[in-house]
């Protein structure tokens, strides 16, 4: 039985708040901040074993025994897990060349990804060896601005995807490469590239008005910069208004920490990516709270932790 | 008592009505060398050992040797020379009238080859896809064109060809030993993958392309066992075929 003190204190705090419509930051029971930790790969590139010992830099890393308990210990000390990968998963070793992307999936699927976007080599084993995969995949691949009318991935990849972990909405969506000129037109068929400027645009809104997420989070095979106009992460952070984090890929790029944006709106985008092959796994923590613009009246208070380098 | 109910009743109704927006108060990042600590799951272990042992009965065969450290770099590299030399040779064999091979830097998908033995996985890794040789007909004005592209990508690997890049674009072009004439079609050697367009070799499309059937990878694995057999070490030299103008 609660106080009745106690009880009573807190029920006409809820009446009060009722009566001016406004919620003072973390001042109802239960509104604690909360937390969410992002981990993310790119371009792993079927590396399902880590690099031979054979002397060179990136030999023993990688391999998803070692991301498997990487992950499951995290898990195990934070609450609120989001696990993305942002495309090019497949190609890379004779896994693909014999298996065609079965194992790959398989792994990440116990690995307990909550969604992925596909890379340029995802259509290595054509459309259809793609679509093949996705009864393997728990998770969902995400492409935006690929329009896959009559091939068969119609209907099976979804532009974005909604995913709550701990109180906290989470609009995902996925941004996919220029295939012509790229992938074998025979690899992506009838699949129609739109452009990921508007396509983003139009999305992230969507997300962060319509649906009322409170991140927005892109996932991008685009490629984080090139010193020609060609459209990268960078672009898509600067010409769009609602996207907090783009996880990217394509470029195979180490960040030794995110970079970080100003977007249309003048708000702060956060870029990231990690390498390939599966030698590094991102983290970003987040912390969730009432307070609007937070991060605009904080911004310099953005701790990057460089822990180890791949 | 009654009161306090509907107290209760309003504020869950306050608490559950709709997604109440949450806005991020601070983040902060840090990466994992994944494999750097000894730990691993053995659960995937298990998972994919009949995956692998299919695969390594056939992708640990030993097939040759290099005594040195094969590498890839731009704007030329000892990969890109070992790529362009085997798909020359085999190109040849099919053609003698083919003069010279071009392959593309994205498509070496290796950084390096460490001296020792190689194995067939190792010339998997290093071109994974299942492209295939192609010998195309190129007029010597495209094949101008074809090594401005490839000194604005900063390189690509050629076997028969030098160029020089100054400015993003490429000069003192030759091809077997000579300047290039306009006039003259060559008979190159590329992969499909580039002859029908790919990393923006539009201006291939249109030009008269006869397959080999023969894979990329099979033609390197093909040049590794040749050496091997005359008890010669894999061993391409860096030779200026691509350089930065002085």
């Amino acid at each position: 039985m609660l106080n009745r003190r106690s009880f009573l204190k807190k029920t006409s705090l809820g009446a009060g708040l009722i009566a001016t419509g406004a919620f003072p930051y973390e001042s109802l029971a239960g509104e604690k901040e909360k937390k969410l930790t992002i981990l993310h790969t790119n371009d792993v590139h079927s590396r399902l074993d880590p690099f031979p010992m054979d002397g060179g830099r990136l030999a023993g890393l990688g391999g998803v025994a070692a991301r498997g308990a990487l992950i499951s210990q995290i898990r195990g000390e934070c609450d609120n897990i989001l696990l993305l990968d942002a495309g090019d998963m497949l190609q890379g070793t004779p896994y693909f060349n014999m298996y065609k992307g079965e194992p790959e999936i398989k792994a990440m699927s116990m690995m307990g990804y909550d969604a992925c976007t596909m890379g340029n080599h995802d259509f290595d084993a054509g459309i259809e060896g793609f679509a093949r995969l996705l009864p393997y995949a728990k998770f969902p691949a995400l492409v935006a601005n690929y329009d896959f009318t009559d091939t068969p991935l119609e209907n099976k990849i979804a532009p974005y995807t909604i995913i709550k972990k701990g109180g906290i909405k989470l609009g995902i969506f996925g941004l996919g490469i220029e295939l012509e000129g790229l992938v074998s037109g025979a690899a992506y068929g009838n699949t129609k590239y739109n452009d990921p400027i508007q396509v983003a645009k139009t999305v992230s809104d969507r997300l962060k008005k319509g649906e009322k997420c409170d991140m927005v989070i892109c996932l991008s095979h685009l490629g984080y910069e090139y010193e020609t106009n060609k459209i990268s992460d960078k672009t898509i952070a600067k010409e769009t208004e609602y996207i907090d984090l783009i996880i990217g890929g394509h470029t195979h790029t180490f960040l030794d920490q995110p970079a970080i944006a100003r977007n249309a709106s003048g708000k702060e985008t956060v870029i990231n990516q990690v390498g390939w092959g599966g030698v590094r796994l991102g983290r970003l923590d987040y912390v969730f709270g009432r307070q609007q613009d937070a991060r605009l009246q904080n911004s310099q208070s953005v701790n990057i932790n460089k822990e180890t380098s791949g | 008592m009654r009161v306090s109910i509907v107290h209760i009743s309003l504020l869950l109704a306050v608490v559950t009505a709709c997604h109440k927006p949450h806005y991020i108060q601070e983040h902060n990042s840090r990466h994992y060398a994944v494999g750097k600590e000894a730990k691993t799951d053995s659960s995937y272990i298990q998972f994919l050992a009949p995956y692998k042992q299919r695969m390594d009965s056939t992708m640990q065969i030993v097939i040759g040797y290099a005594d040195t450290t094969l590498t890839k770099a731009q704007p030329e590299c000892t990969l890109g020379n070992f790529i362009a030399d085997a798909m020359l040779q085999a190109a040849k064999r099919s053609n003698s009238s083919v003069v010279a091979a071009v392959a593309n830097q994205g498509g070496i998908r290796l950084p390096y080859i460490n001296a020792g033995k190689i194995t067939i996985g190792k010339m998997y890794e290093l071109m994974p896809f299942d492209n295939a040789l192609t010998i195309v007909e190129v007029p010597g004005n495209i094949l101008v064109q074809w090594c401005h592209h490839m000194a604005a990508m900063k390189g690509w690997p050629v076997s028969g060809i030098r160029y020089e890049i100054k400015d993003g674009k490429a000069t003192a072009i030759t091809i077997g030993g000579k300047n290039v004439a306009e006039n003259e079609t060559y008979l190159i050697a590329t992969n499909d993958y580039l002859a029908t367009g790919g990393d923006k070799c539009s201006f291939l499309t249109s030009l008269k392309a006869t397959p080999v059937n023969l894979f990329i990878r099979d033609i390197l694995i093909d040049y590794v066992k040749q050496l091997n057999k005359a008890n010669q070490p894999l061993h391409p030299y860096i030779e200026k075929r691509v350089r930065y103008a002085e």
